[in-house]
């Protein structure tokens, strides 16, 4: 084996040797945590390494004279066995009926078709979107997971757990990171898909974890609906195989002859039956449910699930296959699903109070945008779609970690409750601002990506439209949140300084600092991860980044480092200021509050000292989840139905 | 070394035009009730000599979000004004309004409370519109470069009417003007006293003051967009706007936030859509 074949067998095979001694380690907090740093390091180091390296393709030989196919076959075959299981354990008919409907399919496709044992070759390419995706989960994931360890034993403490199941939290939570690093580097989709229900069940399990009614509930409903994924991912392969051999399980040939009238003809309709996995996998509406439902779950696992793994896991396999389906009106039907994703999720996302719920549909919203992006298909909302997934990994991992942080500490997630933390948490506050401005503002990547999609989408007017208004009122949601943090009344220079654990602080500075850095190097990394893979399947680079600029061919451009500039000058010059300056002020009440000591609090008749209370609008009379629900459900049920049907008409 | 003095001198000679702007807003007013009114250069006296007054301030992240608020209409001025990308300028000022909005709701007051959450459904109602009067424009053009306008063989007036109508509608949000001025207003309110920058005072006030001369400035220039040649009368169509916008401003009363919301999203994004349609008909046929 080559360094980079070691490198790559470490990242799949790494957090699963850990996992499993993270779960035998279960009296030893030391020993757990000693594993999960240097798991983390050791992982992220790799994913650096093969960045180094730049791509590669790998065919690993068999083991002990058996082939890995048939290790995959049989290692499959378990995996729904033990979903099975689940599903009989927790009496729940439809993943009961869904597993076996899949068993019965992957025999079909092994034995009567012989799917397993068709020469793939190679298994494993590692092209620029993978190696993107590796970084991102193994950087990400790896100070998710760091984050956990502590987490994890703060939660039993709140929690008051007698038996401890920290040991059984880090397993699946570690080895959830193998199962991504399988999913991207895998060529051949018989493989793929193994690993693709490997995170169904890492997902389970972690929602799962608190054993409560509704945390089983939940992740019940999650289960069944990457069951239905994973249906029509197995329907996918049953349908490619049975074209020109089976050579289409491939995705590198399925890329290369891209353009043939096989692949733009009949194989479509398996590629739609993939792009539906994709779908359910990123929870897309009608899908969303099991994403929101997720919340209930220890916070780590909903930065993991929401960051850098699981729904990361759908959006890649669409975006991997557009090119396969570019030009056609299946790509219009994508791009029409994911805005409209998009706009209905950002509108419900003003409703919400609760922080983890928020940040929840900000997530649908997001891959909603990166989906439609897949499904313009051109080169510059291509870039946007890549340039999108690496900026809201990391600014959504930062967020989500936060929001466990501030709960542990105020004792709620709720946006109300955390009015002023930026008194009483400073840094924290911090970190949250880095977040949320990452998020949605220039010059930072992620606007970057959305004025790219915004570009790339003029020439659609109804597809536009949607990403309009939806860009308009993430602006809302956003803002009103941090506005409650901002919400102070004094800023004594004395104010006590906030100390964090160094797994916190590890996690939330190294996912802020990575936050505006990337933001920073962000022509660089245009430049030497993006367009590559960009020119490599649409001959085209899409955007062009260089001389301080990026741009999006002869439409327009964005030189953005001088708000960098700006932005820190204003860091310190208010610093300056503020620190010259002069009386601390109380806040205007119309002199209801003289003379009382703080200025939160007025008088009223009699002399009765009043608390000021305010607090923040969601209008939900309008924006009632429950009631959009019922219509949007069936409007985005009647789009996935399009979506295939296109395809067979 | 072109570009540096040129916006060198967009820095200095935008807040002096914003700030006559105003004082010709308060002069016209003026005569319009009846009443004499300061002097043309009123602004001016007043925000030297509140830059000469003690500075006061609740926090220090009040301090922070004004200047930023300051520092990004610059930034979207000069984007605008050097022909980068419409598109970008639209954006950067959404972010100089965030910053806005985050200053009034770093203090807790409930009028700079009750400004701020004005002020962001205020952006609710006219970003959209922005936005796509940036497609309008690309979709006319094919550039959303502002610098490649002036190569149009005729004012985008002519072809994009109804998006100039939906851009006056939502002039009258970002000039603070009745009936939407919801957020502050150059006029005591009860409800509001001064809304969202009740809080700031003394230089820090004089700081904000500032930025909406720039704003001024900036969305006028949007107006003249439509006509950039000849460039008089891209500012003559500006000063048209500027005035009618005043009259507006006269004979209203202040509407609510739903109401506005309402007729910015229903008239606003209609005007635009018929627009749009047009455009991209027009693209279908072959330009």
């Amino acid at each position: 084996m080559q360094n980079r074949e070691i490198l790559m067998a470490v990242l799949i095979w790494l957090p699963a040797i850990a996992a499993i001694i993270l779960f035998m380690s279960r009296h030893s907090y030391k020993l757990r945590n000693l594993v999960t740093w240097s798991v983390g390091i050791i992982l992220a180091a790799c994913s650096m390494g093969i960045l180094l390296n730049g791509p590669f393709e790998y065919q690993p030989q068999g083991i002990l004279g058996i082939s890995w196919d048939t290790v995959i076959t049989i290692a499959d075959f378990c995996l729904l066995a033990f979903i099975l299981y689940i599903g009989i354990q927790r009496r729940h008919a439809l993943i009961i009926l869904l597993g076996i409907v899949q068993i019965l399919m992957v025999m079909y496709f092994e034995f009567s078709l012989g799917g397993g044992h068709i020469a793939i070759t190679p298994v494993f390419v590692i092209d620029d979107l993978a190696i993107i995706m590796a970084l991102i989960i193994n950087i990400i994931g790896s100070l998710i997971c760091i984050y956990g360890i502590k987490y994890i034993s703060e939660h039993e403490e709140h929690h008051h757990v007698v038996k401890t199941r920290q040991h059984r939290f880090m397993f699946w939570l570690v080895i959830f990171l193998g199962a991504m690093n399988g999913i991207v580097f895998s060529n051949n989709l018989y493989w793929m898909i193994f690993f693709w229900e490997a995170t169904t069940l890492c997902s389970f399990q972690l929602i799962s974890h608190d054993l409560s009614q509704e945390a089983v509930k939940n992740a019940c409903r999650a289960l069944w609906m990457n069951l239905l994924g994973g249906v029509a991912f197995t329907g996918g392969l049953i349908y490619l195989v049975g074209i020109d051999s089976g050579k289409y399980l491939s995705v590198k040939y399925l890329l290369e002859n891209a353009n043939t009238p096989e692949v733009k003809g009949v194989l479509l309709l398996g590629i739609a039956l993939l792009i539906f996995a994709g779908m359910t996998k990123s929870a897309q509406l009608p899908f969303q449910s099991w994403l929101l439902g997720a919340m209930v779950a220890p916070t780590p696992v909903s930065a993991l699930l929401h960051s850098s793994t699981m729904v990361k896991a759908g959006v890649y396999l669409i975006l991997r296959l557009a090119p396969a389906y570019a030009g056609t009106s299946l790509s219009s039907m994508v791009a029409a699903a994911g805005a409209f994703t998009f706009l209905i999720t950002s509108f419900l996302a003003v409703s919400q109070s609760n922080a983890k719920r928020v940040l929840a549909y900000s997530t649908i919203a997001n891959l909603g945008l990166i989906v439609a992006c897949a499904g313009i298909n051109t080169p510059t909302a291509i870039s946007a779609a890549i340039v999108l997934i690496i900026f809201h990994a990391v600014s959504k991992g930062l967020l989500f970690l936060c929001t466990g942080f501030i709960e542990h500490n105020i004792g709620s997630r709720d946006i109300e409750d955390m009015e002023g933390l930026a008194d009483r948490m400073p840094l924290t506050t911090i970190f949250v601002t880095i977040g949320i401005i990452t998020m949605f503002l220039p010059p930072f990547g992620m606007l970057v990506g959305k004025w790219a999609a915004i570009e790339a989408a003029s020439e659609l007017p109804v597809i536009v439209l949607m990403f309009v208004m939806a860009s308009a009122i993430t602006a809302l949601f956003w803002i009103k949140w941090l506005g409650r943090m901002l919400q102070g009344t004094s800023g004594e220079p004395g104010q006590k300084k906030e100390s964090m654990a160094a797994h916190y602080l590890v996690s939330l500075g190294g996912l802020s600092v990575a936050a505006v850095l990337l933001g920073i190097f962000l022509i660089p990394v245009i430049r030497g991860l993006i367009i590559p893979v960009v020119q490599q399947y649409y001959g085209s680079p899409g955007l062009i980044a260089g001389g301080g600029a990026i741009s999006s061919g002869q439409t327009g451009a964005f030189v953005f480092w001088p708000l960098f500039v700006l932005l820190v000058l204003v860091i310190v010059i208010s610093r300056l200021i503020y620190s010259q300056g002069g009386k601390q002020a109380t806040v205007y009440l119309c002199g209801e509050n003289y003379g009382l000591p703080d200025s939160t609090s007025y008088m009223t008749t009699g002399e009765a000292v009043t608390e000021l209370k305010l607090s923040n609008y969601y209008f939900g009379n309008v924006l009632d989840e429950v009631r959009w629900n019922k219509v949007v459900n069936v409007l985005a049920g009647i789009l996935i139905i399009i979506l295939v049907g296109v395809t067979v008409i | 070394m072109k570009e540096i003095i040129l916006a060198l001198a967009i820095i200095i000679v935008a807040p002096i035009l914003g700030g006559i702007l105003h004082g010709v807003d308060r002069v016209i007013t003026a005569r319009m009730q009846g009443r004499v009114g300061p002097p043309l250069l009123q602004p001016f006296y007043d925000v030297f000599k509140l830059l000469g007054k003690e500075a006061v301030a609740v926090n220090q992240r009040q301090v922070f979000w004004g200047l930023a608020y300051l520092a990004l209409i610059i930034a979207s001025l000069l984007c605008f004004f050097l022909g980068g990308d419409l598109l970008i300028t639209v954006f950067i000022m959404a972010f100089a309004a965030i910053a806005f909005v985050l200053g009034g709701y770093s203090v807790k007051s409930p009028y700079s409370h009750i400004g701020s959450q004005r002020e962001l459904l205020q952006m609710l109602a006219y970003e959209p519109i922005l936005i796509l009067m940036a497609i309008a424009v690309y979709l006319k053009t094919g550039t959303f470069m502002i610098k490649d306008l002036f190569n149009q063989p005729q004012p985008l007036l002519f072809s994009m009417p109804l998006i100039f109508l939906a851009l006056t509608i939502i002039l009258t949000i970002k000039m603070r003007k009745s009936p939407f001025d919801l957020s502050t207003s150059h006029h005591g309110h009860q409800e509001l006293i001064k809304g969202i920058t009740t809080e700031y005072s003394g230089p820090y006030l004089a700081i904000i003051e500032i930025t909406h001369w720039y704003e001024q400035v900036l969305v006028l220039g949007l107006v003249a967009m439509f006509w950039v040649q000849p460039i008089w009368a891209g500012i003559a169509l500006a000063a048209i706007v500027f005035v009618i916008e005043l009259v507006i401003d006269n004979i209203s009363a202040r509407l609510t936030w739903d109401w506005m919301l309402k007729f910015t999203w229903g008239s606003g994004l209609i005007l635009c859509l018929v627009n749009l349609a047009y455009l991209f008909a027009r693209g279908m046929g072959g330009i």
